[in-house]
């Protein structure tokens, strides 16, 4: 799957400038600690934590994209952090089960 | 020395707390890695220190394990990992920042004893193995994740960066 299709399909807004790719799988967690250990690599990350250092886990990682829910936006330092980084940063309206369940009826596992 | 062609994965993985201290006496400033359900804040005594808790943040502690010759690397000597933000060309960290290509990122592994007043930091085997093991998990060859010991640092208490810990979820 793509991240133009899970876009156009979940209804994100882009919140910085972004290359489509492929993402594979979905990890949904809001404590770094957790993202570091538990992510892999082309993830949809899903978090409610707009914290710079969510960024800094989310490179680690090299997860595909992050969708920030409940319509949470970072700072700017955050944008600019991620954009250096090439990190894709989306957000949704939905709550985080609501969007999960979007992502599942997209086929993602 | 090993001819393996390392695969690292993560192994012993245990959630915590990292617990930051100071002497009120020296000013010196120490860390440890606490398994404990609440971080301890006691005070206590230790040698010429007089320890008082500081902050606390959950964290993780893991060691590396290769999947293929099941070598294991101890990394009980990090206390976690900072992306690096240092531009000081003074500084080692910074200097290496500003000679890497694009699409590098710089993380400092820090270990609990900031002043390296111990002379001892996390591991060569330690660095090498995280170096392996974050470089192999990513998607493009464009990307590049370079890992060093806090000891490159000029001073960690002025240095500039983001620790992966998550602040202020433990005084819920």
């Amino acid at each position: 799957m793509r991240i133009s299709e899970v876009v156009d399909t979940t209804a994100l807004e882009a919140l910085n400038a972004w290359d489509d790719d492929d993402v594979a799988g979905v990890y949904i967690s809001d404590m770094v600690s957790d993202i570091i250990t538990g992510a892999q690599a082309g993830n949809v990350l899903v978090t409610l934590q707009t914290h710079k250092n969510l960024i800094a886990a989310a490179n680690l990682v090299d997860v595909a994209m992050v969708v920030f829910v409940r319509d949470k936006r970072p700072a700017d330092d955050v944008l600019e952090l991620a954009d250096k980084a090439g990190i894709p940063l989306f957000v949704s309206a939905d709550d985080t089960w609501t969007y999960a369940v979007k992502l599942y009826e997209l086929g993602m596992r | 020395m090993s001819t393996c062609d390392h695969r690292w994965s993560m192994t012993d993985i245990r959630s915590g707390y990292l617990v930051v201290e100071g002497c009120y006496h020296c000013g010196a400033r120490s860390s440890f890695f606490s398994t404990e359900p609440v971080a301890p804040v006691d005070e206590y005594r230790e040698g010429p220190h007089f320890w008082e808790y500081r902050g606390s943040y959950q964290a993780v502690s893991f060691n590396l394990v290769c999947e293929k010759c099941g070598q294991k690397v101890d990394l009980s000597d990090m206390a976690g990992l900072m992306l690096s933000t240092c531009t000081d060309p003074e500084c080692r960290v910074g200097a290496l920042a500003a000679s890497q290509p694009p699409g590098t990122t710089i993380y400092v592994a820090l270990c609990y004893d900031s002043s390296h007043a111990s002379g001892h930091c996390v591991s060569q085997a330690g660095i090498t193995a995280l170096n392996e093991y974050f470089n192999q998990r990513l998607r493009s060859g464009r990307r590049r994740i370079v890992v060093v010991p806090c000891s490159m640092c000029n001073d960690l208490d002025r240095c500039r960066g983001i620790v992966l810990a998550d602040t202020g979820l433990t005084e819920l």
